[in-house]
């Protein structure tokens, strides 16, 4: 006989779940809200939990972009444009090996549980296109990949702070 | 290039990418699992664990993506090619 429950526990089944932004669409989210009026089910706890995965990926994609046009602007006044330019391919690289790395670990535990190696193909690709078109710039464009890091670390030092304002 | 520089170049190159793999598969493999383990305990705290092994993950991978820059400069871009 099994127990009568407000709302349905959290179980694997319930999270039909592949990916982390595309499975926790807003719309999912805000459907999820509106059928359930109880605000403590488990079910919302876990959407809300989604949603912050999400939210951090975004926070981290605008300080991204915000390094990668200082980078570049910085680069076109005191370099050059060709140096500009590969330092904008490779920061256009790191956005999107920093979103497959992201959709990877999102989908650690439901649909995988093993971090894949397809990010790996994205800065291989850019050294081989580095290196075959002659107008491009090697160091560059491997600073411009690496400006995914900084934006990593500015978002971990920031973390501390919003977590005190949340509070 | 002659055919010593090319075959160090291609030795270097796989020992590159060989060898700075081993640290960043066995830290990711333990990460993964902690965090797995984690999320299995504490459902509730999802978001963080992804979060925080989100960022671990980045950083752990640039090691392995050094290793395969080098040997992909080694290969098609290098500068001991006379």
């Amino acid at each position: 006989m099994e127990p009568l429950l407000a709302s349905s526990p959290v179980t694997p089944a319930n999270h039909s779940r592949k990916g982390d932004s595309v499975l926790c669409a807003s719309n999912e989210a805000s459907e999820r809200l509106k059928l359930s009026g109880d605000l403590e089910s488990p079910e919302i706890s876990s959407v809300d939990q989604c949603s912050e995965y999400v939210s951090l990926q975004l926070r981290i994609f605008r300080i991204n972009l915000a390094i990668t046009a200082f980078a570049v602007l910085a680069s076109i006044l005191f370099v050059d444009i060709n140096a500009a330019i590969s330092l904008l391919l490779g920061a256009c690289s790191g956005i999107i090996y920093f979103r497959l790395l992201a959709k990877s670990i999102g989908s650690i535990g439901k649909s995988s549980s093993s971090v894949g190696k397809v990010q790996l193909i994205i800065p291989a690709a850019l050294v081989l296109v580095v290196a075959k078109v002659p107008e491009l710039h090697l160091l560059p464009a491997l600073v411009g990949f690496l400006l995914y890091k900084p934006s990593l670390i500015i978002q971990f030092l920031l973390e501390p702070s919003a977590q005190k304002k949340s509070a | 290039m002659d055919s010593i520089t090319t075959a160090a170049s291609v030795i270097a190159a796989g020992l590159a990418v060989g060898l700075g793999a081993i640290g960043p598969g066995i830290g990711q493999g333990s990460a993964a699992q902690g965090a797995v383990e984690g999320i299995a305990r504490q459902p509730e705290a999802e978001g963080k664990i992804r979060g925080t092994l989100l960022l671990s993950f980045a950083f752990m991978e640039s090691l392995t993506i050094y290793g395969l820059v080098v040997a992909l400069v080694l290969l098609f871009a290098n500068p001991f090619a006379g």
